[in-house]
C-alpha cells in the first residue's frame, strides 16, 4: 500500500497541472482575503468592521475556495489516467484495483489538505501584518479563526475525494470538470430557489460545504458546521465508494 | 487442448476465451497457447481482436467466457505481477507532459522497484539522452522504446507487447528483433508480440497466433504455415457454378488479383475431379506457390465482403 501511494503521489508531483491548480487555489484565497479587507469599512459595504469575529472567519473562509481546485485535482487524477492510458500499466502493475483507488483516494484527500494549509498560511500572512498596520486584534482562538481554517481544510479535503470519484463515474476528463463546476455554480443554485426540491438545498455538496466554511451563500438557512461536516463526509464517502465499486466492476480501457 | 495443459512457468494460455461488446462478438472462443523460451506472432488484421485478447489475458477486461492464465494462474492471482509479466498494450501509455524518467519512477515505486531501475531500463532501450525530456516532443518510435521500458522495469519473465514494431525504422526493428530473441533464446522467457502485417515479425518468430473476426485461423510454427495453406489456384469463367461444385469439400475461396481464385483446403486433384464432376470449364489448375504475406492475407480475408473498419 505505501508503494502505491508512493506512486500516487509521484503522478501528482510530475505534472505541471498539479502545481497549476495550486497556484491558482492560492490566487483566488489571496484575492477573496484582499478585496474583503481592503473594502471593509469603504462606502456601501454592508459588512461589519473588521474587528467582529465574523468578519475575520469570512476572510479566513477565503482559504476554502480552494475546495473549487482540490475537486478538479481529484477528478484530474484519474480522469488522465484513461486520458492517457497510463491506467493499463497501472492496474497491470497493481491488478487489485480497489487498492489502486484508496491509494489515489488518500494521495487526493492529502493533496487538498496540502492546498488548504498553503491557502490558509497565505490567508495567514496576508492577514496578520495588514490587521496589524490597522491596529485590529485578530481573535485566532477567541474569534474561532483558527477553527474556521480547520473547517476550510476538512471541506478541501473532502472534496478532493469526491473529484477522484466523480472522475471514475464520468471517465471524460473535460466533461467531468465542466460538469463538477456547472452542477456548484448553476444546478446546485437552481435547486435552492426551485420550491418543492429546495429543502433538500442544505443537504447538497455544495452547500453543506458552506455550512463549513461559513462561505455566503445568501440567507439560506444552512446548517451548522458540524452538521455540514457529517452531511459533506456522507457525500465523500459516497463518491468514494462508487469510484471503487465501478473501478473493480469496469474493464479498464 | 489447452485447459488440460499442465501449469508451465511462464506459459500463456487462452482457453475459451470471448468478448462479448453490445451485439460484436470481438473475440469468439479463443484458444492458444504461448510457450516460454520462445517468440511467439499474435497475427491479425486490425480489429480482429488481438488487443482485446491481450486485455483479457491481463485482466483489464473481463472475458465474457473462457479465461487466459499466465504460468496457470488468473492474472490477477500471480504473486507480484509487475515482475512476472511486462506488457505494453500500444505505445500511448504515458501522461504527455511527464518525463520518460519521472514515467519510470511512478511505476517503480508502485512495483516497489528501487529508481534506479528507470535508469537501468532507460538505459538498455537506448533512451537515456531523452530521460529528463516530457514524452509529449517524443517520436513514435521513442514512444515504442519508453512502452518496452515500462514493461521491461520489474525484469519480467513473461512479455506481451501490442505492436512494438509500429514506428520503429529498420534499424529499430532490428535492434528488438536482437533484443526479443535473446530474450527467449537465452533467458528462456516467454515473448508474445502482435501485428497487423507479417512481414514486420516475420523474421522475429517461431511460431504463430493468428485470429481474424475473434476467431482462431492458425496456430503453430511459422515453417509450417506456407505449406499448410498454400491452396489450390484455379482460373474459370464460371466462378459461381465451382463454388458450388466445392462447396462439399469444405474449403475456403478466395479471388486473387490476376482474376483467379485460391480454393484452400484442398489439393489440386480432388478440386479438378469435383469441377469434372460438376461439368464446369476450367482454365487453369495449379497447387498454389505463395508468398507468406499472401499467405497470411488470404486466411485473414474476411469472407465475402472487403474489410470492415477497424476497432
Amino acid at each position: 500500500m505505501i508503494d502505491l501511494l508512493r506512486s500516487e503521489w509521484r503522478k501528482v508531483t510530475t505534472i505541471k497541472l498539479g502545481w497549476g491548480m495550486l497556484l491558482g487555489a492560492l490566487a483566488l484565497a489571496a484575492l477573496g482575503v484582499i478585496a474583503q479587507i481592503a473594502s471593509n469599512g469603504a462606502r456601501g459595504n454592508i459588512a461589519l468592521p473588521l474587528s467582529d469575529p465574523a468578519t475575520q472567519r469570512s476572510i479566513t473562509a477565503s482559504a476554502g475556495s480552494a475546495y473549487l481546485f482540490s475537486v478538479v485535482v481529484g477528478i484530474i487524477l484519474i480522469t488522465t489516467e484513461y486520458r492517457h492510458f497510463t491506467s493499463r500499466p497501472t492496474f497491470l502493475i497493481e491488478p487489485r484495483r480497489g487498492r489502486v483507488i484508496v491509494a489515489k483516494l488518500v494521495v487526493a484527500a492529502v493533496v487538498g489538505i496540502i492546498y488548504g494549509l498553503a491557502c490558509s498560511a497565505l490567508t495567514a500572512a496576508i492577514m496578520a501584518p495588514w490587521f496589524a498596520a490597522l491596529h485590529v486584534t485578530i481573535g485566532w482562538i477567541s474569534n474561532g479563526v483558527l477553527l474556521s481554517m480547520v473547517g476550510d481544510l476538512t471541506v478541501i479535503a473532502i472534496f478532493a475525494v469526491v473529484g477522484v470519484g466523480v472522475g471514475v463515474l464520468v471517465r471524460n476528463q473535460i466533461a467531468a470538470v465542466i460538469g463538477v463546476l456547472v452542477y456548484l455554480f448553476v444546478l446546485e443554485p437552481l435547486v435552492s430557489i426551485i420550491p418543492v426540491i429546495k429543502n433538500a438545498y442544505p443537504y447538497l455538496p455544495g452547500a453543506a460545504g458552506a455550512a463549513i466554511t461559513g462561505a455566503s451563500r445568501g440567507n439560506l438557512t444552512h446548517l451548522d458546521a458540524v452538521q455540514g461536516g457529517l452531511v459533506l463526509l456522507g457525500w465523500g464517502l459516497f463518491f468514494a465508494v462508487c469510484g471503487w465499486v465501478l473501478t473493480i466492476r469496469r474493464d479498464i480501457l | 487442448m489447452n485447459s488440460e495443459a499442465p501449469r508451465i512457468e511462464g506459459r500463456i494460455v487462452a482457453a475459451g476465451l470471448t468478448k462479448v461488446f453490445g451485439q460484436i462478438k470481438a473475440v469468439d472462443d479463443l484458444s492458444f497457447s504461448v510457450e516460454p523460451g520462445s517468440v511467439t506472432g499474435f497475427l491479425g488484421p486490425n480489429g480482429a481482436g488481438k488487443t482485446t485478447t491481450l486485455r483479457m489475458i491481463l485482466g483489464l477486461a473481463a472475458p465474457t467466457s473462457g479465461t487466459g492464465t499466465i504460468s496457470g494462474v488468473t492474472y490477477a492471482h500471480l504473486p507480484a505481477p509487475g515482475r512476472m509479466v511486462g506488457a505494453v498494450l500500444e505505445a500511448t501509455s504515458f501522461h504527455p507532459g511527464r518525463s520518460a524518467r519521472n514515467h519510470l519512477r511512478v511505476f517503480c515505486a508502485a512495483a516497489g522497484l528501487p529508481d534506479r531501475r528507470a535508469d537501468e531500463v532507460l538505459e538498455l532501450v537506448g533512451l537515456t539522452q531523452a530521460a529528463r525530456y516530457a514524452v509529449h516532443g517524443f517520436s513514435l518510435g521513442m514512444r515504442q522504446r519508453l512502452g518496452l521500458a515500462t514493461a521491461l522495469l520489474g525484469n519480467p519473465r513473461v512479455l506481451l507487447l501490442d505492436e512494438p514494431a509500429n514506428g520503429l525504422d529498420p534499424e529499430g526493428i532490428a535492434w528488438l528483433r536482437g533484443l526479443l530473441r535473446h530474450f527467449a533464446d537465452v533467458d528462456g522467457r516467454t515473448v508474445l508480440i502482435s501485428s497487423h502485417v507479417l512481414s514486420e515479425v516475420e523474421q522475429t518468430v517461431d511460431r504463430v497466433v493468428i485470429i481474424a473476426r475473434g476467431r482462431l485461423i492458425y496456430e503453430g510454427r511459422l515453417a509450417d504455415l506456407e505449406g499448410a495453406s498454400a491452396g489450390v489456384v484455379v482460373r474459370t469463367p464460371n466462378p459461381d457454378q465451382l463454388s458450388a461444385a466445392v462447396a462439399s469439400l469444405n474449403v475456403k475461396i478466395t479471388p486473387r488479383a490476376d482474376g483467379s481464385l485460391a480454393v484452400v483446403g484442398a489439393t489440386p486433384e480432388a478440386v479438378g475431379r469435383a469441377a469434372w464432376q460438376a461439368h464446369v470449364e476450367l482454365h487453369e489448375l495449379r497447387a498454389g506457390s505463395s508468398t507468406l504475406e499472401e499467405t497470411f492475407l488470404r486466411l485473414t480475408a474476411e469472407p465475402s465482403n472487403p474489410p470492415g473498419p477497424s476497432a
